[in-house]
Parts: C-alpha cells; structure tokens; sequence
C-alpha cells in the first residue's frame, strides 16, 4: 500500500547530520580527483571524464 | 597538465569531449573573448557537466556585431532568445543572449564585458592550448573568488553540497602552488569572501 506525505516521520536533526556528512564527501572526493588528476596523464583523466560528459550530450 | 605561470598558458594533453568541441566550434568564430564561470573548472578537470558555457567578449558596435552573428549562423549555430538580429543586438546591451547548435542544450551564454571584474578577467585570461585547440580563460586569481562569491548567502549548516564551492575547491587545490596570493586575496576583498575561504 502507498505511504501518505502525513505518515512521514520527521527527524530534523538527523537530515541535517545527513546534509553536512553529504557535503563532507563531496569536498572530499574534490579533493580525491584533484590528487589523481595530478599523479594521472591528461589523457587518462580525461578518458574518464569524458565517459561522463558525453554521455549527456547529443 | 603544465601551466606556465609567466606565458600565462596552460598546456593540457587531454582528449576532448563533445563539450569541449562544442565550444572549440563556437569560439573559434570569434576574435576575441574569454570563458569565465563553470567550464572553466571543467575544462580543467572538474568531473562534471554542464548546460552552458558562459563567454564574455569586448563591447561591440551594431556593424560589429552583425558581422559575428552572421558567421555564428553561418556555421549551424542558432540564438536562443531570438531569431531576430535587431532583437537580439538589444538584449545583448542588456543581458546575455545564449547560441545552440542542433539541441538547445549544450548552450553558449553570450555576454558583453560590462564591469571591472568582466574587464579583469579579458584583460588577464589564460592561453590553454589543448592539442590543435586554443581556449581562453578568465585567470584563477579571478574565477576562484568570484565562485565563492555566486555560493549561497547562509551559515554553514545551511549551505548545502553546492557546485560553485566545488568548482573554486577543484582550481584552488589543483593549482595552489601557481595562484598569485596577493592578487588572489585582493580580489578575495573585493568580492567580499573571505567568510568563504574555509571552503577551499
């Protein structure tokens, strides 16, 4: 059976704990690529990133 | 990657995408320009995408940039905002005008230089040649606090994972030992981020 918006129980605290963990990992993995753009070639970094922009695009 | 800070070039041996190609294509009709904003810090590595590129080119007269519209039609790209040359000379003074090819996204955001800051930027970009492919870009003493600067007004806890906080981190931690400090923090004040350099 379908859950209604009113059942939902709301535990604030702990979607904001979820929002700061959230950001942590991102800055972290910033800071993960950055150290393996600089110990990769160009063109090895690139590959990969490239997987995920043409992937979106016509 | 290599930059050289006192050419102010950027030598990148990457495979280029159909982003960069799209904005290879674009650029290359223009005589000058600079990219500044998000596919900077893409260009550069950042893993991620993005809907349009934003272009900042020297002011133009009418006769100019009729000339500049006609080679952007001329070569498969269409403006967005209006098919109209007259209509679109207008918004420009005013706001951006954006130019596709084909699909509307991926986008260039084409904007004259209006301020300081737009004339910092042309005035000091950076060569980045890629292969046979030339960009240029606004310089990191400028792109990374003006990233800060576009991140949401809020205390921490209320900033959330934000992609202009990621962008200025990207360009900070992979070109620190290259970012003219004082020229950086100078901006930094004027921009009014410092508040914001925790993110870096």
């Amino acid at each position: 059976m379908a859950m209604k918006a009113e059942e939902i129980k709301v535990d604030i605290e702990a979607l904001k704990k979820f929002k700061k963990r959230n950001m942590e990992e991102r800055l972290n993995f910033i800071d993960y690529w950055v150290n393996y753009i600089k110990t990769h070639s160009d063109e090895e970094w690139s590959k990969q990133q490239n997987v995920l922009i043409n992937s979106q695009i016509k | 990657m290599i930059y050289d800070v006192q050419k102010g070039e950027i030598k990148l041996s990457r495979i280029l995408n159909k982003l960069d190609q799209f904005v290879a294509d674009f650029c290359g009709l223009l005589d000058n320009y600079v990219i500044v904003s998000g596919y900077v810090s893409i260009l550069l590595g950042r893993s991620r995408a993005t809907e349009d590129v934003d272009l900042l080119v020297p002011e133009m007269t009418k006769d100019e940039f009729s000339k500049v519209w006609k080679r952007i039609h001329d070569n498969g790209f269409w403006c967005i905002n209006t098919p109209d040359f007259e209509d679109a000379f207008k918004m420009l003074k005013e706001h951006a005008i954006r130019f596709a090819k084909k699909e509307p996204v991926p986008n260039m955001e084409f904007k004259m230089i209006k301020n300081d800051f737009d004339k910092y930027s042309f005035n000091n970009k950076i060569k980045v040649i890629a292969g046979e492919t030339i960009f240029f870009i606004s310089p990191l003493e400028m792109q990374i606090p003006f990233k800060l600067f576009l991140v949401a007004e809020g205390s921490e806890e209320e900033i959330n994972s934000d992609k202009d906080i990621e962008d200025a981190r990207h360009l900070y931690k992979l070109f620190s030992d290259k970012i003219n400090k004082e020229e950086f923090l100078k901006i930094v004040n004027k921009l009014n981020v410092k508040d914001k350099l925790k993110w870096l």
